[in-house]
């Protein structure tokens, strides 16, 4: 029985120590302790924002930096284009002036081939002619110094007319 | 607390067993050592003593419940063992208590205040007999002691003794540091300096914590996050040091009084009383408006009951709920006690006593090994019992806090029933 009946005594002191105790510990171990473990919460879940926000950031600008990469490569790859084109196409204007100009040259080195060519007949024309008529001259200087033969040529060639 | 010692003793050396068990029946045997002091030879039995002497190791060989009440109850000295000193004129060893003997401290209607050592005790006129205090009736005789100051007496011859010359008019109010408040008093430093010390690491280190720190800032999380929080709500930080100092108060003693040469609170019911009328207040102190109009008119019930039969219920409510934390967290811890003592006590009477090696030794693998099994499960009720006792705290302040709407009234507090 003596188990189970409280004792004045002893209930007095338990709760005179307990309340001690707690007001103790309530003012210079709980309240500091509780309020450091707060703050630290508080600092632990900002810094894991701050973390969140930095890593956030960070694969913004990866993906910034891929983009602008992507258009660099885009407008290389099309500076190389434009100036692979611009080569051609100045090769090719560069042939084309260039065989153009052979053509011309070739021409214009016809027409004067054709000039001289013409001019050179004409010349060779002229002096036949006239060598043809001094050699008729002289010719017909030689046959007009002989009556006979001038007889039988105007007769031969009047047979020849005949004949015709 | 012995019977760790004979935990102890008895898992290394059988030897010790015998002496510890020849020592405690010795301890209560009458001492025949005084015949010098024959002014109270009534009271005395002289002619039964050459007998019970020859006859004590026989009759009175183990008392097991005798011995694991003594180390249950609370005491006024702190005994830790006794030791040979030497041999008496009958060659029987003598034994020498290596005992703390505390004060008395005890209000007395004849005496006021009186603080006093057991010895001084007897110039004032009380007497101390069995633990406990009485006063004396001018120029009443006292009875016989012996060499230690411990008096032998039949139940009879007490109550004769007590008619006669004990003053029952004296009211006397026993205040003092007892074994148990004494232990209390060293909860209470060892509480002061881990957390206080605790503290003062918080104020330096703002990091994660260290040491002694980081062993019990998960626990003093865990209140406030898993007791404190979830009942209390928004109102959870005013009570938290309270439940702190609650737990810890709790567990620690639990832990203390599982280790040597500690004394074991929580299974002494003045202990818990006392712990169970703080949560009583702290309800009913903080219990809203609606707290009062559920007990004294329950919305919920026809007026007819509601001022008769629910009146009755709800008010022995208000008492049977601190009534049942002060007896659940007594019996929890005393059982335990009681299971360690009684299965130590095996080797005790299967061993007669020391005079049946054999017996103690077939008694000891069943004894030891179970003693074991409950004392490791003793740790682990020592936590949850602290546990237990803070969350209903908790609960039950937070019930009482609670205010709803009366037309919810009803169903809220069949849901209650489910939540918590």
């Amino acid at each position: 029985m003596e188990l189970l009946v409280p004792e004045l005594g002893l209930f007095f002191w338990t709760t005179l120590i307990f309340l001690a105790v707690f007001l103790v510990l309530r003012r210079f171990a709980w309240k500091p302790i509780l309020e450091a473990i707060h703050e630290r919460e508080h600092q632990i879940e900002n810094s894991l924002k701050e973390a969140q926000a930095a890593r956030d950031e960070m694969a913004r600008l990866r993906s910034d930096n891929e983009t602008l990469m992507k258009e660099a490569r885009v407008q290389a790859d099309k500076i190389l284009k434009d100036a692979q084109q611009m080569r051609d196409q100045i090769v090719k204007e560069a042939q084309t002036a260039a065989s153009d100009a052979a053509t011309k040259e070739k021409e214009k080195a016809r027409v004067q081939i054709e000039a001289e060519k013409n001019a050179a007949l004409s010349e060779i024309r002229q002096s036949a002619a006239g060598i043809a008529v001094e050699v008729a001259e002289i010719i017909l200087r030689k046959h007009f110094e002989d009556k006979q033969s001038q007889e039988g040529f105007a007769r031969q060639l009047i047979n020849d007319l005949s004949k015709n | 607390m012995r019977h760790i010692n004979v935990l102890i003793l008895s898992t290394f050396m059988l030897f010790s067993l015998v002496a510890y068990a020849q020592h405690d029946t010795h301890e209560h045997e009458p001492e025949t050592t005084h015949e010098d002091t024959s002014a109270h030879d009534h009271l005395q039995i002289p002619e039964h003593a050459e007998d019970i002497h020859g006859a004590a190791h026989e009759e009175k060989a183990f008392n097991a419940s005798e011995m694991i009440m003594h180390h249950v109850l609370d005491n006024h000295d702190w005994h830790i063992t006794d030791i040979p000193s030497g041999k008496d004129a009958q060659g029987h060893t003598t034994y020498t208590p290596i005992a703390l003997r505390l004060p008395w401290i005890f209000y007395s209607s004849r005496d006021g205040f009186v603080f006093s050592s057991t010895h001084d005790l007897d110039a004032k006129n009380y007497l101390v007999y069995h633990d406990h205090v009485y006063a004396l009736k001018a120029g009443a005789v006292r009875p016989h002691a012996d060499a230690h100051g411990a008096i032998h007496l039949e139940k009879e011859e007490w109550e004769a003794y007590k008619a006669e010359n004990v003053d029952a008019s004296v009211t006397l109010l026993d205040f003092s540091i007892t074994k148990t408040s004494f232990q209390i008093l060293i909860i209470a430093a060892l509480m002061l300096w881990v957390f206080l010390s605790i503290a003062r690491s918080y104020k330096k280190n703002t990091g994660a914590p260290k040491g002694t720190a980081s062993l019990f800032e998960p626990i003093i999380v865990f209140v406030r996050d898993e007791i404190a929080k979830p009942y209390l709500g928004d109102k959870a930080m005013r009570f938290t040091p309270y439940l702190l100092t609650l737990f810890f108060f709790i567990w620690f003693s639990n832990l203390l009084g599982l280790t040597p040469l500690n004394s074991n609170i929580a299974g002494n019911i003045s202990i818990t009383a006392a712990l169970a009328l703080l949560t009583f207040i702290i309800i009913n102190v903080n219990g809203s408006k609606d707290y009062w109009v559920h007990i004294f008119a329950n919305p919920g019930v026809p007026p007819a009951l509601r001022y008769s039969l629910m009146l009755i219920v709800e008010v022995v409510g208000v008492f049977t709920k601190p009534f049942a934390l002060m007896i659940r967290l007594f019996a929890n811890i005393s059982a335990g006690h009681f299971m360690v003592l009684s299965l130590v006590s095996i080797l005790f009477i299967l061993g007669k006593g020391g005079k049946s090696i054999g017996g103690a030794l077939g008694a000891m693998p069943i004894s030891l090994l179970f003693t074991f099994g409950i004392y490791f499960l003793e740790f682990v009720v020592a936590i949850i019992q602290a546990y237990i006792f803070t969350l209903l705290t908790a609960v039950f302040v937070g019930m009482a806090m609670e205010s709803h709407d009366h037309e919810h009234a009803h169903e809220h507090a069949h849901a209650e029933g489910d939540h918590h």
